[in-house]
């Protein structure tokens, strides 16, 4: 059992591996694929997006939904757990409640009502990012920590744990797997929001497909397009593998003795 | 919703302790109130508009009812019970059925009749005290253990009241003028937008019952299906759409029939292909949890009955496993509204081409007027689904 189960986990790392391959080898290897693109789109002046290097646009994408990731985080995982503390309880259901309604948003209208507020550039992006990002971090919080189980919260009080140790060596580990899947998602839909940015004056991934799209100019949509999914995917089997090595951890009996 | 279910209910406690979320909400607006800039005033269309402050948008009577009915919300949840949170609940909808006077107001001191471009726009102080105002309502239905109704009608009405008053009243709103400088283009982009997404979930309820069966019938299909659903969900919107254009319009510039169907790079084509692409999953993956988790009890009883397989199929399984196929149906026409804003940008109309015409003109009213009815028409869906599967679940299931 063990044994597959690492065999398994390297799969899945594998798989991470293939993906990040072939995103450098699209981000290095688009400029020098002229002929390709050439044949995509015959007519066109120019047919490799020149307006940026592709490492550029990938390292401002990659830098916006890091820092709204990271700041998401911190403030959705802490808000769970302080909304589920003896102080916070009067705020859980209405954050549970916002948590959950606020699935509801469609980010497009999320980023569109930022503008106004915030003004174009990249600052609005991060913000609308962080705003709808935290839902689902909430959202999974909540439900990891009430999900651990009563008495194993008592047993470790009867062992001698005070609050915070309950906190970080109980309760956080058991709830550890749903909050990941809650990060999962709101990195996910981040990489796909933050492509969207490029309307509101945010230079990154999407700027090739929006300059494509108004030029008409297809083979900067495809270049884009690759890229942005094939980093979709690459983050995607990362948190995969991250997720696979979590179960393996709390179901090896090894861990827990 | 399910979280929520979860939930312990509120109880109500009788003195004592003060509401702390209702006392904090209270502050905040008292805060933002007096704060923040409540309108903004702008001689025409693109000029960035100038920020007014409370007193002068409502003057220091209109100011001071408002803090008054702010402060009664706070003070009425410091001393908790039933007729307390009524009455707050009260103040709540009062402050909500003045908010387009509180405009109306600010519209006489404000706009120069003399200038006929000039507008007046919602400032952020607006926009907060509203959106909190929300947050309370939704924090009193949950203490006051209401049901969905009396709150959806109360804001019905709120809403009503609202529609009256920019119809009627309202001119010199920006975002009157520009829904009224577009009207008919309006209803066209909303229609649209239905339009789209009802297509889009028809054909992805069809196709996702089918697999679902598939799946329930090969086993081995399951795996690799979901697999595949997986991938199409993880790969960004934006980057599907991009990445069907070039195929289509070579496929169209290159198979006249298809052209001549309306098969094109730009358009409705792609914008429904990733719309079904995206929908499949979520409608898969609960049209297949829905009919598996019938209890085995039940359908042995449906046997013991004698019941044929197609009826067991049609009078059990499917009416059991209705409220969590229509979980599905819910997440996948709220996730398909969104999108389809984002179909915009490839020529397929509705209503997010208000969104991208007005961030390319730097016009933020014409923005919102995009992006609220999508809020809104989302917000309703779920409202409306969500109570629709809560109609139709058995008593007896949990």
């Amino acid at each position: 059992m063990k044994h597959s189960d690492q065999h398994a986990d390297r799969r899945l790392w594998i798989r991470s591996l293939i993906w990040g391959l072939l995103l450098v080898v699209c981000v290095v290897g688009i400029a020098h694929a002229e002929g390709l693109f050439r044949w995509l789109e015959p007519d066109a002046r120019q047919v490799i997006y020149q307006r940026a290097q592709f490492y550029e646009l990938l390292g401002r994408h990659l830098l916006v939904v890091g820092i709204a990731a990271l700041v998401t985080i911190f403030f959705g995982v802490g808000a769970g757990i302080a909304v589920t503390r003896k102080k916070g309880r009067d705020f859980l259901p209405l954050v549970a409640q916002l948590a959950s309604l606020g699935q509801t948003f469609p980010p497009v209208a999320v980023l569109a009502l930022a503008v106004p507020v915030l003004g174009f550039g990249t600052l609005p992006i991060i913000i609308a990012l962080m705003l709808y990002g935290l839902l689902p971090i909430v959202r999974n919080t909540l439900a990891g920590l009430q999900d651990v189980n009563e008495e194993i919260k008592v047993a470790s009080r009867a062992m001698g744990m005070t609050p915070l140790q309950t906190l970080y060596q109980v309760e956080l580990p058991l709830a550890a797997p749903v909050i990941l899947a809650g990060i999962r998602t709101s990195v996910t839909i981040n990489i796909a929001t933050a492509a969207l940015g490029a309307t509101v004056g945010a230079s990154n991934l999407g700027d090739p497909i929006i300059a494509g799209i108004i030029n008409g100019n297809m083979a900067y949509v495809t270049q884009g397009a690759l890229i942005i999914a094939l980093l979709a995917l690459t983050i995607d089997s990362l948190f995969d593998g991250l997720q696979g090595r979590l179960r393996q951890r709390l179901s090896s009996p090894q861990r827990l003795s | 919703m399910s979280l929520l279910d979860a939930l312990p209910t509120p109880k109500l406690r009788r003195g004592g302790y003060p509401n702390a979320v209702l006392v904090s909400m209270s502050i905040v607006m008292l805060a933002v109130l007096w704060g923040l800039d409540a309108v903004s005033v702008a001689p025409n269309r693109i000029v960035q508009g100038t920020g007014v402050g409370v007193l002068g948008a409502i003057g220091l009577p209109g100011a001071f009812l408002a803090s008054l009915l702010i402060l009664a919300i706070g003070g009425l949840a410091c001393q908790p019970g039933r007729t307390n949170y009524a009455a707050a609940l009260g103040a709540v909808v009062l402050l909500l059925a003045l908010m387009p006077f509180g405009l109306m107001v600010a519209s006489y001191f404000l706009i120069d009749p003399a200038l006929p471009q000039a507008r007046l726009g919602i400032g952020a102080s607006y926009w907060l005290i509203l959106f909190i105002l929300l947050l309370c309502l939704i924090e009193l239905r949950l203490r006051l253990a209401l049901t969905r109704l009396l709150p959806g009608l109360l804001l019905a009405g709120v809403g009503l009241l609202w529609w009256l008053c920019a119809s009627l009243w309202l001119d010199d709103l920006a975002l009157v003028q520009e829904f009224k400088a577009r009207d008919r283009q309006f209803m066209r982009a909303v229609g649209q937008h239905i339009v789209l997404v009802g297509v889009a979930v028809g054909v992805s309820i069809v196709l996702g019952g089918l697999l679902a069966m598939l799946m329930r019938r090969f086993k081995r299909l399951q795996k690799s299906a979901f697999a595949v659903l997986n991938f199409l969900q993880t790969i960004p919107s934006l980057a599907l759409f991009g990445l069907l254009l070039a195929p289509l319009a070579w496929l169209a510039a290159n198979v006249p029939v298809l052209a001549q169907v309306g098969v094109s790079g730009i358009g409705n084509t792609p914008a429904l292909i990733a719309l079904v692409a995206y929908s499949l999953l979520p409608m898969v993956r609960n049209t297949y949890i829905a009919l598996e988790q019938v209890s085995p009890d039940t359908l042995e009883a449906a046997t013991a009955m004698g019941m044929r397989r197609g009826q067991q199929f049609w009078q059990v399984r499917l009416p059991l496993a209705l409220p969590v196929l229509l979980e599905g149906v819910r997440i996948t026409t709220v996730q398909a509204i969104g999108l389809t804003a984002v179909a915009a940008l490839i020529g397929a109309g509705g209503l997010g081409t208000f969104i991208f015409q007005g961030l390319g003109q730097a016009a933020m009213d014409m923005v919102l007027l995009g992006a609220l009815p999508i809020l809104v028409l989302a917000l309703l869906v779920d409202a409306a689904l969500g109570a629709l599967a809560e109609a139709l679940r058995p008593g007896g299931i949990q």
